[in-house]
């Protein structure tokens, strides 16, 4: 197996606080990891780094591939673009010709459900469709790399599960390397093959590796 | 409608050498309209308004957006920001009618130097008010630097932009029309300056709606459709 994501003695700190010291851990490609941990351990840290929103201050990230996208806890759409334009935005920037990114927009946000609502702005959508949305942006891309940071923490149970199903689905059809990051056990143990428990004991970074069958 | 009633209250008390009322100010207004001069002096002051707004709003706009983006151009602009928007208007008019003499040139360099800084000032403090969770989206999405100016921050930016622009315009309307009084062979001021030393009241208060005519014609012909375009998702 390839490696999708290596991370090697990486740190990294905010002015003089440290929340990541010297963490080394590998991701093979096409792995669906989660990523368990108590707050403040740097889990979306480390999703930041690995988008190149934030730098490591010290070792080494290496990506199999820079086709990243990345599913917030919250939705982040543009208030002031429609749902269809928020989808296709990210396809026109990746060099995608103007029709060709409204058709793929449209041909996911019809799998997420949404085709009705392709005129709407995110204000005039509910939560789980805003997250809906969010999803189909960063699935839409067939990124090599995808980073979910708690996307569905702020949803019910019922649309939790749902757009779990979805994500499941989308695995199937479309190959990638997955970190989710979640404070939930039992929310990864039905997505992920492979758990990262983050844990900082006496000034060092863990990983805890837990594959299941 | 009750501004109307007022105007005409008062001038049934007040001499007519002092106040028109608006039935004279109407009669005179559509007296002038069917003259060539009306077009002359209003065509003059349009265009000046016009290319003031469009220089000083480009260049308020461009610097408002580096100074937005970095704190150190912020910083270097600063002290050229607090002199424009300091300095009475009326020393500026002094000062452009010494540099430029009389006409155009001198009213159009007085509007821009007057509309920059208000520009300015909104747009560097809208794009440091943008969400900066929207910007990282933009970031990871690889959106170029012309897609995130175009499509995250000229949006984020349009409500407040468009409220200065408006703003903006009244102010350049009043200080154009000031200049004109005091430094220039045509445009309106320059005709209310004249019907004033002729004592011709209603054809003075026919100019002034006149005055009225050119910022709305800015605020609710050009400008409110774009700021309704803008901010439609906010509906």
């Amino acid at each position: 197996m390839n490696k999708a994501i290596t991370f090697d003695k990486v740190s990294k700190n905010y002015g003089s606080k440290e929340i990541i010291c010297d963490l080394s851990f590998s991701i093979n490609t096409q792995d669906v990891v989660g990523l368990l941990g108590p707050s403040g351990v740097g889990k979306t840290t480390i999703l930041k780094m690995i988008s190149g929103l934030e730098k490591p201050t010290s070792g080494k990230i290496t990506l199999f591939s820079k086709k990243i996208s990345y599913v917030f806890q919250e939705p982040r759409l543009f208030p002031w673009k429609t749902t269809l334009e928020n989808v296709a935005l990210p396809l026109e920037a990746s060099g995608l010709s103007q029709n060709e990114s409204i058709q793929k927009a449209k041909e996911y946000l019809d799998s997420m459900k949404l085709i009705d609502f392709i005129d709407y702005y995110p204000s005039k959508l509910s939560g789980g469709m805003r997250q809906r949305v969010s999803l189909a942006r960063a699935l839409s891309l067939k990124p090599d790399i995808l980073l979910l940071d708690e996307p569905f923490s702020a949803l019910d149970t019922k649309m939790k599960d749902s757009l779990v199903e979805i994500l499941l689905n989308s695995l199937k059809e479309q190959a990638m390397t997955v970190l989710y990051v979640s404070h939930f056990p039992q929310e990864v143990d039905k997505i992920a093959n492979k758990t990262f428990t983050i844990s900082c004991k006496d000034n060092f970074s863990t990983s805890t590796a837990t594959t299941r069958g | 409608m009750l501004l109307l009633v007022g105007w005409q209250i008062l001038s049934l008390n007040m001499h007519a050498i002092v106040l028109a009322s608006p039935m004279q100010t109407i009669t005179s207004l559509w007296v002038m309209l069917q003259t060539p001069y009306f077009f002359e002096h209003f065509s003059i002051t349009l265009m000046r308004v016009s290319i003031g707004l469009l220089i000083g709003g480009f260049v308020g706009f461009f610097l408002g957006i580096i100074a937005g983006l970095s704190r150190d151009i912020k910083c270097l602009l600063e002290p050229l920001r607090w002199l424009t928007m300091s300095i009475p208007p009326v020393v500026v008019v002094v000062l452009a009618m010494l540099w430029f003499g009389m006409g155009s040139t001198m009213a159009i360099f007085l509007i821009a130097v007057l509309i920059a800084p208000t520009i300015y000032i909104n747009t560097a403090r809208g794009i440091e008010m943008v969400d900066k969770d929207l910007v990282e989206v933009a970031r990871i999405y690889k959106f170029s630097a012309f897609t995130i100016l175009k499509d995250v921050y000229t949006p984020a930016i349009a409500g407040p932009l468009s409220a200065a622009i408006v703003l903006g315009t009244c102010q350049a309307a009043r200080v154009v029309v000031m200049a004109e009084l005091l430094g220039a062979n045509e445009g309106v001021g320059y005709a209310i300056g004249f019907t004033r030393s002729n004592l011709e009241i209603p054809q003075l208060f026919a100019w002034v709606l006149t005055t009225l005519f050119i910022v709305a014609i800015f605020e609710f012909i050009l400008f409110r459709p774009i700021q309704n375009y803008f901010t439609r998702w906010k509906e």
